[in-house]
């Protein structure tokens, strides 16, 4: 089993469409989907993601995260908090780095969320460019959010509708990262065709 | 920035856990010299390897590695009243501080000569000349009313940055966070705009003092001194003796305090800093005190008709402004030139909004509002 880490912007992005999300095994490395609790709190206390993302809270979604939930010992977690250290103190040594083409330095969140791939060998997956380049930095296994849409389609996951549909979803909610955008006619050509001249 | 092993530490916990360097060596799949290296100070490990040692001997960043401690930022907090100051709020400003470094060379250029008070003794005499002195370069007497406008030309003329914050009323340990980036000689002042007129001006002039006293940020006599100059620039032995004389005069403690109260209410500062000042003039004076205890001055104080509005509330009413609003106040009323220095970084790098949301400490929903606006 391969356990693959959600951040909370891939979690919204596809969470609503693909049913069910957490927990269910797919792909020949048996990934399985999971969001830690960092996720919960993130969007409970911030107002816009809430009014944004209704169905957050709806009962069937609360559940799904519960139960995908993974708890951590206590030598975890204080392994998890030096990680986590590590990570950071990476970042604000170098902000510079993390301010160009996009980016953004990661937050303590952030680094919390790839320390737990870490400690736990997951994968992460987030559209954040800055986490991408601290994860490269530190050899750690990510994605992009297109990247586990096109391994979820090719473990027929999902459909081409499906995919059309979550692009469609993007555009709507004006939400359409750059990596998103250039998977669109590449990775996911069979879908949606080259891109027009 | 310049990055050691924190040898002594990864010594010891070597020693807990009974191992040699040969035995780290081999754990991290890296050979013996390497190790001897790292702890020589001559070479510093890949980020990978770094994390592996982190969780192989169960170390957190600031014990594994020693930075330049030249280049880190100096830190000031005004505090909410009793507020304790943790690991986590040096943290967080900390990483704030480094947050920083990138803007630094969107400012404009840097004055050369700045006004710096070498004299910090909280003597009376001695601290009220002090506070006289910064009068006179500031061109009022002794018993004028010290303006807004005049706090603000200083903080532009000695190189600190203003950020107005919105940071709420009550859920935050500080209510200003003064940050200094010696390598750049660079002083960002955080002021929660979401405080009481009255405590505002003291706050600013507060911070101010750091602004003269570089080499006490972020030390105890630092925020001592800074406390006792704001109350003598506010409200000089001169003024204070017009108060002294006033309420002298009156029988009750409400009667005092109705005095004292006119004196607050002209100079906008709190009923708390008079009595302040009046106080220790009378003592230094060896006059008799007023007949009224500070636990009546603040009963008086606390109460919402002699607090007064929010800074917040009377530069933006209604609440919460417009980005484009509130950006317009950072530059207009506080001659800050954070916001036009971070369009600039924005535009030319391409940087998110979590950025914005770390170097600002707010809300990432507000950060995008900002980053939005700034922008367009």
């Amino acid at each position: 089993m391969t356990l693959v880490l959600l951040d909370t912007n891939t979690y919204l992005r596809l969470a609503k469409r693909i049913r069910p999300l957490l927990g269910m095994k797919f792909g020949q490395k048996d990934y399985v989907l999971m969001v830690l609790k960092d996720v919960e709190d993130e969007v409970r206390r911030n107002r816009t993601l809430r009014s944004k993302f209704p169905w957050f809270d709806d009962e069937e979604f609360g559940t799904e995260r519960d139960s995908a939930q993974i708890r951590l010992t206590a030598d975890e977690k204080s392994t998890l908090n030096n990680a986590r250290s590590v990570l950071r103190g990476h970042v604000l040594a170098d902000v510079d780095r993390y301010t160009s083409g996009g980016r953004q330095p990661p937050s303590d969140t952030d680094c919390r969320v790839l320390a737990f791939g870490q400690i736990r060998e997951a994968i992460v997956v987030t559209d954040d460019l800055g986490m991408h380049l601290l994860a490269d930095d530190f050899d750690l296994p990510i994605w992009h959010g297109w990247e586990l849409l096109s391994k979820m389609k090719a473990a027929k996951k999902v459909d081409n509708d499906l995919i059309r549909d979550i692009y469609a979803a993007l555009e709507r909610n004006d939400d359409m990262t750059a990596t998103w955008l250039k998977a669109k006619h590449t990775d996911f050509a069979r879908v949606f065709g080259p891109k027009p001249e | 920035m310049h990055k050691v092993v924190h040898s002594e530490s990864v010594k010891s916990a070597l020693a807990i856990k009974g191992w040699d360097q040969k035995q780290l060596a081999e754990e991290l799949g890296v050979s013996g010299q390497a190790v001897t290296n790292w702890l020589r100070g001559v070479d510093f490990p890949r980020p990978a390897t770094l994390l592996k040692l982190a969780s192989t001997l169960a170390l957190g960043f600031d014990q594994l590695v020693l930075a330049d401690q030249a280049d880190q930022p100096v830190i000031a907090f005004r505090k909410k009243g009793a507020a304790k100051t943790t690991d986590e709020h040096v943290l967080r400003a900390r990483a704030m501080g480094a947050m920083l470094k990138p803007l630094v060379g969107y400012l404009p250029a840097r004055q050369s000569l700045r006004t710096q008070i070498s004299d910090t003794a909280l003597a009376y005499e001695s601290l009220q000349a002090t506070a006289a002195a910064v009068r006179a370069k500031l061109g009022i007497g002794q018993e004028a009313v010290l303006s807004y406008e005049h706090l603000i030309s200083q903080f532009a003329e000695n190189d600190a940055i203003i950020v107005p914050v919105m940071w709420g009323e009550k859920n935050r340990h500080e209510n200003a966070l003064h940050i200094l980036l010696p390598a750049d000689k660079v002083t960002f002042i955080y002021l929660n705009l979401d405080t009481h007129l009255e405590d505002f001006k003291f706050w600013m002039a507060h911070e101010l003092a750091h602004v003269f006293t570089p080499a006490l940020a972020g030390k105890d006599e630092g925020e001592d001194f800074a406390d006792a100059f704001a109350g003598a620039l506010l409200f000089p032995k001169e003024l204070a003796h017009h108060a002294y004389v006033n309420a002298s005069h009156r029988r009750t403690p409400s009667g005092i305090i109705s005095a004292l109260h006119d004196f607050a209410r002209a100079h906008m500062i709190s009923l708390y800093s008079v009595y302040n000042e009046v106080t220790t003039y009378v003592s230094a004076q060896g006059l008799s005190p007023l007949k009224v205890t500070s636990q009546q001055v603040h009963a008086a104080r606390n109460s919402d008709s002699v607090r007064g509005e929010l800074v917040s509330a009377t530069l933006f009413r209604p609440l919460p402004p417009e980005p484009s609003t509130y950006i317009s106040a950072a530059h207009g009323v506080f001659k800050s030139v954070f916001f036009p220095a971070l369009q600039v970084m924005l535009r030319e790098r391409g940087t998110g909004a979590g950025y914005v949301q770390q170097v600002m400490s707010i809300a990432l929903p507000d950060a995008q509002a900002i980053h939005d606006e700034l922008l367009r």
